[in-house]
């Protein structure tokens, strides 16, 4: 059978966000191939949010469908849905990723308890040394720097080996240098452990790591790349976006 | 749970006002409710020496659920005497007949006036006390007496029910009372209804009703077990209170902490939490800080039980010799009730928390939600409807529940209020600030407010609970007392009246010189419609015969009575009165031959009084006033003793609202600074909410009070159909407020203090 190897990880068939009068997302399709590193681009206001909390199951559609690895998400409960994130989605925002009371350690390990799970401390370990932070574990959030922060949180969402990790903004807070290494571990999470990343950003610097990028205007996708693209030809490609 | 002890442990100041509204309410209760515990019914100490009490029989429960006795006459106890001296193991058997004595110095009657009523003895009975004769010969015919503390030889003036008697004392005794011969004893008593036993009887050849070992608790002294009563009350009332401000305070903690935590929660939610593991998260956290609460409030309580036994016996609230005895269950129970009555407190939040949607995690600042919902709409007018009705029908309860209904129903109003407060503040603190709209920090308290109406609302919670509380529960008390007087006074005949002076009485001697009717105070079992009951009975001076209830369906031609003496008689029914059914009048003489130990409450004058000792006379106002003060001292104190411990509670609310509130806003006082406000400029942008905050709480608890309080008054005087003045208690709310406003202004200044040690995230 050909279906399972040609699964997308996530699916948008006409998806749909109002918020009130405001057309956030209108009637999107677009299918995240597993195993790849997408990037979703756009003017400010253009809708990125909401798609990706959209396709996350962070937030519901108003029209249209849904499916992550598979499962649609319209029929599902609250309950259900929690425990779809829990299991096949992974997250990094902007900022505030981590539980303040908790520990570096204890953040990673967080999802599996939250799923009932005794979290395995050598998995946990393995995952903070591969972002660098091995020496960090028992360190709370507010004795990190933002950069460590959110590899923490990388390692948080990547340790239940979700279908998708979902990223918005992830380097927006975050220095140049900061900024390289979150870039660097995602697109190794590609790479080394065929893992599928989608990343909202509005720096075509932090696109070009992607493999393919999805540009977003009014709610609609507007253009795409595939393939490695340089960060130059991407920024072209949104000033066009942005003077039209 | 290893997840909740984290956030426990970190997040501890959050915690703080749950954790010690917890310790201070487990350990009220635990100490409270040990006193009561240890305040058990004390088997009399004159019968330490009785292993076997004998008790004249039963004739079923009264209409008040409790047994009602007959009394065996001389003879009868006598003989019952002898032939329970038989019985195999008996040392002896001795009859008990008791009587009112107290003593008189230079003509004023002396000692607790209540305890006197049972203060005179047979001298055989001192044996079941275990009391020996130290010195001097027993007392043999009648004025001779031996007590504790006298040399024999001596004289003592005394006042009995006949009158003033001059005895002689012939011996000394080491234990306490009056003990007179065996004969003239019972002469003073009448009847007599226990009969103790010494030496080691063999029960089961004890014939009738009897008390062995610590049942004998059931023949406690009434005026000890009226002081006791007392003391319960207190207890009840401390402990309601008590539970209810914990349950409050920590409902108003819980939602705040869940308020400032909702990007937390939201963060949880979107890495897997269900809304289940959020509300279990919560439960979890509260009941480690319960917990904790309770581990230090039992032993705060077990350990300050002690120490209020004696303040307590001298307030006339414990029997004297009232020991404090260490009660395991009673601690257990305080430390369950924490943990349930925590629990209860975050119930609500945590169901609103497990509604906070993931993509909050995303938000940043907290942005206020709608800050009514319609459960909170439901239960606010829920809770007021009920207030209102029990307000309403406050004045037509018996007056030994109106202080208790009058909590209650001063707790419903208030909560409604509480519920309900977020829909009156915002107008109100427009209304509040309108003078002060234009400068910088008027501008940024009022908008301030009025963006965080929650957060207000929280604080102003606990004021408008104390402030409320404070008016209502005194105001609707001395309304009540004043109307109450002012109904008696109305219904007394004469101008002067002839009232007992220390005494619980007065003697016949003190009422046979006055001009003016008597009525003598007694009790008499009377078998009507086939069931006999203990009545009151009011000998008269008018009466002929028996006159009964008009409320008594099925009254007789005749009627069998006992009387106090245990002598019978069947007396012919000659007339009707209008009150209660549990009331008879007799004629007085009819009276006073069967109860040599009747007293009259006081005599109505229609001409000059002649003064005896234990006696004085007083206008009929003052008569009145003297009745309504005696009970008032207590409720005063009870007042005083409820009203502090609110005050304190709620202190310590708004103490904790607004040292979270000023330190969950630290980014939003750190973007004033760098707008270039100083320390002086937070500080007066976090007073001026915090005196904001504890008017809008004032407004609304005054409110509450006021429209609760004129509710009552015109129900009051339906009742009485006569104007009633309103007291408004200005004394106690006054500092209340003021004491509202100093604990809020400095509990939302502190933290902008300390803010510069704190990290970002907890505090
Ligand atoms: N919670 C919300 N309520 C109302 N409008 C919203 C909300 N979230 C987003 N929007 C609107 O939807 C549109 C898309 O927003 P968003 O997805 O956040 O854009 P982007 O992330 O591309 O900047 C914007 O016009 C924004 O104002
Ligand atoms: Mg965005």
């Amino acid at each position: 059978m050909t279906i399972t190897t040609l699964k997308a990880a996530v699916e948008l068939r006409k998806v749909s966000r109002q918020y009130g009068a405001v057309t956030a997302l209108d009637a999107v399709d677009l299918t995240i191939a597993p195993a790849a590193f997408t990037a979703i681009m756009g003017p400010s206001g253009s809708g990125k949010s909401t798609l990706l909390h959209c396709a996350a199951g962070l937030d519901r559609a108003t029209g249209g469908d849904v499916i992550i690895d598979g499962v649609p998400l319209g029929g599902l409960s609250e309950r259900d849905l929690t425990k779809l994130r829990r299991e096949r989605v992974g997250f990094v925002f902007q900022s505030f990723n981590l539980i303040p009371a908790l520990s570096a350690e204890q953040n990673v390990a967080l999802p599996m308890r939250l799923a009932g799970r005794r979290p395995d401390p050598g998995q946990v370990k393995a995952m903070l040394a591969e972002v660098g932070l091995a020496d960090r574990a028992k360190h709370r959030p507010s004795e990190l720097s933002g950069g460590q922060q959110q590899r923490v949180a990388i390692a948080r969402a990547l340790v239940s080996r979700p279908a998708v990790l979902f990223a918005d903004e992830p380097t927006g807070a975050l220095d140049t240098k900061a900024s390289r290494d979150v870039l660097r571990l995602l697109r190794l999470a590609v790479d080394r452990h065929v893992q599928t990343v989608v990343m909202v950003t509005h720096d075509p610097y932090a696109a070009a790591h992607a493999d393919r990028v999805v540009f977003l205007a009014d709610g609609r996708i507007a253009d795409q790349t595939e393939g490695s693209v340089d960060a130059a030809e991407i920024a072209v490609r949104m000033t066009r976006l942005e003077q039209r | 749970m290893s997840l909740a002890f984290t956030m426990v442990r970190h997040r501890f100041a959050a915690f703080a006002g749950t954790f010690v509204a917890i310790a201070l309410g487990v350990a009220l209760v635990a100490g409270a409710c040990t006193l009561w515990a240890s305040s058990r019914p004390q088997v009399p100490e004159r019968y330490n020496s009785a292993p076997v009490l004998v008790h004249s029989p039963t004739i079923g429960k009264g209409t008040d659920g409790y047994p009602d006795y007959r009394s065996w006459t001389p003879a009868e106890a006598r003989d019952k005497a002898d032939q329970l001296s038989t019985v195999p193991g008996v040392t002896a058997a001795i009859p008990d007949p008791t009587f009112y004595v107290q003593e008189l110095i230079k003509n004023k009657a002396t000692g607790d006036p209540e305890a006197s009523r049972t203060a005179g003895h047979a001298y055989s009975s001192a044996e079941l006390g275990g009391y020996h004769l130290t010195a001097g010969t027993p007392p043999s015919k009648p004025g001779e007496v031996v007590l504790r503390g006298s040399t024999p030889g001596g004289t003592i003036d005394v006042l009995t029910a006949a009158g003033p008697e001059h005895w002689t004392v012939t011996g000394t005794v080491d234990g306490p009372g009056f003990y007179l011969s065996d004969a003239a004893a019972m002469e003073q008593a009448g009847g007599v209804r226990v009969i103790g036993l010494t030496g080691d009887p063999q029960t089961s050849a004890i014939t009738g009703l009897f008390f062995t070992g610590g049942d004998r608790d059931k023949l406690e002294d009434e005026s000890v077990t009226r002081i006791r009563w007392l003391g319960a009350q207190l207890i009840i009332a401390m402990v309601t209170l008590g539970v209810f401000v914990a349950v409050f305070v920590v409902a108003s903690t819980c939602a705040l902490s869940a308020a400032q935590r909702r990007r937390e929660i939201g963060l949880l939610r979107a890495v897997g939490a269900t809304p289940g593991q959020v509300v279990r998260l919560m439960y979890a956290e509260t009941l480690v800080v319960a917990v904790l609460g309770g581990a230090v409030g039992v032993p705060v309580g077990a350990l300050a039980a002690p120490l209020l036994a004696s303040p307590l016996v001298n307030a006339g609230l414990e029997p004297a010799g009232f020991a404090v005895t260490l009660q395991p269950a009673v601690l257990a129970g305080a430390f369950l009730l924490g943990v349930v009555v925590a629990l209860a407190g975050v119930w609500s939040s945590a169901r609103r928390s497990s509604r906070v949607p993931a993509l909050d995690a995303l938000r940043d600042a907290a942005v206020e939600r709608r800050a009514m919902t319609v459960p909170r709409w439901i239960f606010g007018l829920l809770t007021a409807a009920g207030g209102a009705a029990l307000t309403v029908a406050l004045p037509s309860l018996p007056p030994t529940t109106q202080t208790t209904a009058a909590l209650f129903a001063a707790m419903l109003l208030l909560v409604a209020a509480a519920l309900l407060a977020p829909v009156v503040i915002v107008p109100l603190v427009r209304l509040v600030t309108w003078p002060w709209r234009g400068g910088a920090t008027g501008m940024l308290v009022r908008e301030g407010t009025l963006t965080g109406v929650r957060r207000v609302a929280s604080t102003a919670a606990p004021v408008l609970l104390t402030v409320g509380f404070a008016t209502l529960l005194t105001g609707t008390i001395a309304t009540i007392e004043q109307a109450t007087r002012i109904d008696e006074t109305a219904k007394l005949p004469a101008i002067e009246v002839a009232a007992p002076d220390n005494t619980p009485g007065l003697s016949e001697a003190a009422v046979a010189g006055q001009p003016g009717d008597a009525p003598l105070r007694s009790e008499m079992l009377m078998t009507i419609g086939g069931t006999t009951s203990a009545y009151q009975v009011t000998g008269k001076g008018d009466a002929k015969g028996v006159i009964l209830s008009r409320d008594l369906t099925d009254r007789p031609k005749r009627v069998d009575v006992v009387f106090r003496d245990g002598t019978t008689a069947t007396l012919p029914v000659t007339g009707t009165h209008d009150g209660p059914a549990e009331l008879a009048d007799v004629p007085r003489t009819l009276l006073r031959e069967h109860d040599p130990q009747a007293l009259a409450d006081a005599v109505m004058l229609n001409g000059p009084a002649h003064v005896e000792p234990g006696m004085k006379v007083l206008t009929a106002r003052q008569y009145v006033t003297g009745l309504v003060d005696e009970e008032g001292q207590i409720i005063d104190l009870f007042l005083l003793v409820l009203i502090s411990l609110t005050v304190g509670y709620t202190g310590l609310a708004v103490a904790n609202t607004l040292l979270m509130a000023t330190a969950g806003r630290r980014t939003e006082f750190r973007a004033l600074r760098l707008a270039g406000g100083g320390t002086g400029h937070v500080l007066r942008v976090t007073t001026g909410e915090a005196l904001l905050a504890v008017a809008a709480g004032t407004l609304l608890g005054g409110g509450v009070a006021a429209a609760a309080l004129l509710g009552m008054r015109r129900a009051t005087q339906e009742e009485l159909r006569q104007s009633v003045d309103l007291v408004i208690p200005w004394g106690q709310a006054v500092p209340v407020v003021l004491i509202c406003a100093l604990v809020a202004v400095v509990a939302a200044g502190a933290p902008v203090f300390t803010r510069k040690q704190s990290r970002n995230g907890g505090f």
